[in-house]
């Protein structure tokens, strides 16, 4: 039987939850998660199925205080894993905790916090290159001259609806966690 | 004290709350976890994350301050805004107390005629 598997699987910015569970999942399947690397590729390694809690946390304040910021994790019993554009992953075992599943946020204020920390740190600098970069480019569709500039229209004009799509994607997963915080 | 802070920090979090009580003392981040948990008899058991991003908004905000490091530890204690926000926040916990006990009061008071 293998002992090692690698998967690829695409989790947007704004799906840490959805994350969350997948590598959860996996552990009580017997796949306990090793690492993650670009092109979201996610490895794992068999093992005896447990359930793990796996969290993530996006603080860009912490990743400059790094050592203070890992020890206090430590301290409340969860392994640090690595850090993946920019969030940080932990794990602690169900069985480790006294009082009932935990998570590294126990109120709502704080859970919105990292709502707008990911959306200060990534989705922000997305609508920026949009707004600046890409729409500019837009106004141009019509006037070229040399088929290179009609080929470039072309690729800001996909590149565009890609952005388009992803805000609205971006929207939709704001709004579902929205939600899910004031109904907990 | 100004607007930003009074409409932040009054009424606050219960983390928020737990944290400024507690560094009335020098104490680090698992420091006021561990403290909670005694106090609360382990109703509360405060996360790092939620730990960590307070004592960062409290800090720049200037209601505690950042003391020195030990053993990889950040120590905080209450600065004297910190109290003003901590003593604001006691009189209308103070006056919730004193309401629910005026009104519960009256009820029993009813009941037993």
């Amino acid at each position: 039987m293998k002992s090692t598997k690698t998967e690829f699987k695409i989790f947007t910015i704004l799906q840490w939850e959805k994350e969350q569970e997948y590598l959860r999942r996996q552990q009580q399947n017997g796949w306990r998660f090793t690492r993650v690397n670009f092109f979201s590729m996610y490895h794992f390694e068999r093992c005896q199925p447990e359930d793990v809690v796996y969290q993530l946390d996006f603080n860009q304040e912490g990743a400059a205080h790094r050592e203070e910021y890992l020890q206090l994790f430590r301290d409340c019993g969860w392994e640090y894993l690595q850090d993946y554009v920019g969030y940080s992953y932990f794990r602690k075992p169900l069985s480790a905790m006294k009082g009932g599943e935990e998570a590294i946020f126990c109120d709502d204020a704080s859970r919105l916090d990292m709502l707008e920390r990911v959306f200060r740190g990534r989705v922000a600098l997305l609508l920026v290159i949009f707004f600046l970069c890409i729409l500019p480019q837009l106004f141009r569709i019509g006037q070229e001259k040399s088929g290179m500039e009609q080929f470039f229209s072309v690729f800001f004009l996909v590149l565009a609806a890609f952005y388009l799509a992803v805000f609205v994607c971006f929207a939709v997963q704001f709004w579902k966690y929205w939600r899910s915080v004031h109904r907990r | 004290m100004d607007a930003h802070i009074r409409k932040v920090y009054v009424p606050m979090t219960e983390t928020g709350f737990y944290i400024l009580l507690c560094l009335q003392e020098e104490a680090h981040g698992y420091g006021i976890v561990q403290r909670v948990e005694a106090l609360t008899r382990g109703e509360i058991r405060l996360s790092p994350g939620t730990m960590y991003g307070s004592l960062s908004k409290m800090e720049k905000d200037g209601l505690i301050q950042f003391l020195r490091e030990e053993e990889k530890r950040k120590i905080y204690r209450i600065t004297s805004l910190g109290r003003q926000v901590l003593e604001l926040e006691q009189k209308r916990i103070d006056r919730l107390y004193r309401n629910m006990m005026e009104v519960q009061g009256n009820e029993i008071h009813k009941d037993g005629v």
